[in-house]
């Protein structure tokens, strides 16, 4: 009895999966479909009125303002001035963080030492240091860069320890016990053997950043994304809020599609040391 | 060509991460190597052989006597003693030719020579082919031809293997034992093979060394006396190799390998949880 209740229910499901494992070959619909959905959702919250006009507005609106936005500079400009903080943060952080990193991982008396303080100011979160470093900088890129640059180093620090804790240890004596010296074990198996983490620390360290950089702008800006939001809160423009919101997602998909994956897809995952991140 | 390896009366004792009390793991283990000669060494699951082998690799310090390769006292790893490794430790961003051609790299022998040379020692070990391959890629049987490939690459004048057949499906484990037998007769370094499988033992070797429970010290000392070169179809019927067999098992005190299967993967996790627990050296 059991048995014939299942199987239709069985056939109904294999259809399904049939149906999604060609949908998903398609390229088009496994990159847009997802974001059809929202968009279908979004139409019918906005048209439908649920959400009264001032808090929410429907994807024509936010179209007509994202372009009314790039014809009068305004987002190209922004947009630029968020780049290059991020930018700039980021490339000093990715710089510090990896040397700090590496510092920290390999020498047991350097860890000894700024283990405790590491734990420490992890635990001081990025915008918390807005207040005394606007005293000291003021409303500055010098602020914005700090904050970013703090925000950025501490994941990659930490993914570089572990993952220099969790190499197998035996990879380093196979090198030792084929001739390779301190320098080499670190330039042939460390580096590589640690790339899966830092290539994930680089990952969350960035999304990181970019958090901190938009939540910087809304507290000490007078330019960019996160400005550009506050700013449009301020007049109740809804549209302009979203805008900025969309603009931020977009901009973290394409650093993914055009930097990211394709990095690890020539590196830690060709060596068969990780899966593909989401995929 | 030498490699005489006078193992000179080695103990190594730790202390227990948790119970904070001394261990003796190896208490006295004295016995030695001739040039070119391959001995496996074998004992019940948790008497150190592992222990001995990583402290004549020079990856552990012995807490008492001392390793002798060619008059000379072993304290660091180096490429006089290659290792092979139960789990590999084939570097997964090299290619395989990367991986046997490394040695070379670090000794500095220039690129072109490095690849042609690779080339070979992959030809020798059946990897012909899958040069441009990486670890990944490969079968774990083919992995291991790698990494004996990666270690004879180098000449050494001793081969360490530490159980380099234990994580291999039983059909090729058999295959495999006779290739290494044929690359080695190619060089003929010094091997210390150490394993837990009687037969293997048995059929790789010109001699087996037997420990006893710990705190362990040589137990037997026996010379395999079948001809060379040896394929299991000769040696598995052949009266002498049964007869090493039934006093070597008699020695392990079990009736059959199973027995020294089952003990081994439970001494080999708490192994390894000691070594996680007690730390570990970087470079």
């Amino acid at each position: 009895m059991s048995a014939t209740t299942v199987t239709p229910a069985t056939r109904c499901a294999s259809g399904w999966d049939r149906f999604w494992a060609v949908a998903l070959r398609v390229p088009g619909i496994r990159t847009w479909g997802p974001f059809a959905v929202l968009l279908v959702i979004w139409i019918a919250v906005a048209v439908s009125h649920v959400v009264p006009a001032a808090f929410f507005t429907d994807p024509l609106t936010v179209w007509n303002t994202f372009v009314s936005l790039i014809e009068r500079g305004i987002l190209p400009a922004y947009l630029g001035d968020s780049l290059v903080r991020l930018l700039v943060g980021s490339a000093f952080g990715l710089v510090i963080g990896i040397a700090f990193g590496f510092l920290v991982g390999l020498n047991r008396h350097v860890r000894k030492f700024f283990w405790p303080l590491l734990l420490f100011f992890q635990a001081i979160g990025d915008i918390a240091w807005l207040p005394i470093l606007v005293i000291w900088f003021g409303f500055s890129i010098t602020s914005v860069t700090i904050v970013i640059v703090y925000t950025v180093m501490f994941p990659l620090i930490i993914s570089i320890v572990s993952a220099i804790d969790g190499m197998p240890q035996n990879l380093l004596r196979a090198a030792g016990s084929l001739g390779a010296g301190r320098w080499s074990q670190l330039l042939y198996v460390v580096v590589p053997g640690t790339l899966p983490g830092v290539s994930s620390g680089i990952r969350t360290g960035l999304g990181y950043g970019l958090r901190a950089l938009i939540a910087a702008e809304m507290i000490i800006g007078t330019s960019g994304i996160g400005f550009m939001m506050f700013d449009a809160r301020g007049q109740g423009d809804v549209a302009k809020v979203f805008v900025g919101m969309i603009v931020l997602g977009v901009l973290w998909y394409l650093v993914d599609a055009l930097i990211l994956a394709p990095f690890e897809k020539e590196t830690v995952e060709r060596w068969g040391m990780v899966e593909g991140v989401g995929r | 060509m030498s490699g005489t390896l006078k193992i000179d009366h080695l103990s190594q004792s730790y202390v227990d991460p948790y119970s904070k009390e001394t261990m003796t793991a190896v208490g006295d283990v004295d016995f030695s190597i001739p040039e070119g000669q391959f001995v496996s060494l074998i004992g019940p699951s948790g008497c150190g052989k592992t222990t001995v082998l990583n402290i004549v690799a020079g990856f552990i310090q012995p807490t008492g006597g001392q390793v002798v390769v060619d008059d000379r006292t072993i304290e660091s790893p180096g490429p006089d003693r290659g290792v092979v490794f139960q789990d590999f430790a084939l570097f997964p961003w090299m290619t395989v030719e990367a991986n046997i051609a490394f040695g070379l790299k670090m000794r500095g022998v220039p690129k072109s020579e490095r690849r042609t040379r690779a080339r070979q020692m992959a030809e020798l070990v059946g990897l012909g082919g899958f040069e441009q391959k990486f670890p990944h890629e490969l079968s774990g049987g083919m992995r291991q031809r790698a990494g004996v490939a990666r270690v004879l690459a180098t000449e050494p004048s001793i081969m360490l293997m530490d159980e380099p057949f234990a994580s291999i499906d039983a059909q090729t484990r058999r295959v495999l034992q006779q290739e290494v037998l044929r690359i080695w007769s190619t060089q003929k370094p010094t091997v210390l093979f150490v394993t837990h499988d009687v037969e293997e033992a048995i059929f790789m070797s010109d001699r087996v060394v037997v420990l006893g429970n710990r705190p362990s010290t040589v137990q037997a000392d026996i010379t395999v006396d079948l001809p060379r070169p040896r394929t299991w179809k000769d040696v598995q019927s052949a009266p002498e190799f049964l007869r090493l067999r039934g006093q070597l098992l008699a020695m392990l005190g079990v009736e059959d390998q199973d027995q020294v299967e089952q003990a081994e993967l439970d001494e080999r996790s708490a192994e390894a949880e000691r070594e996680g627990a007690s730390g570990r050296e970087l470079p």
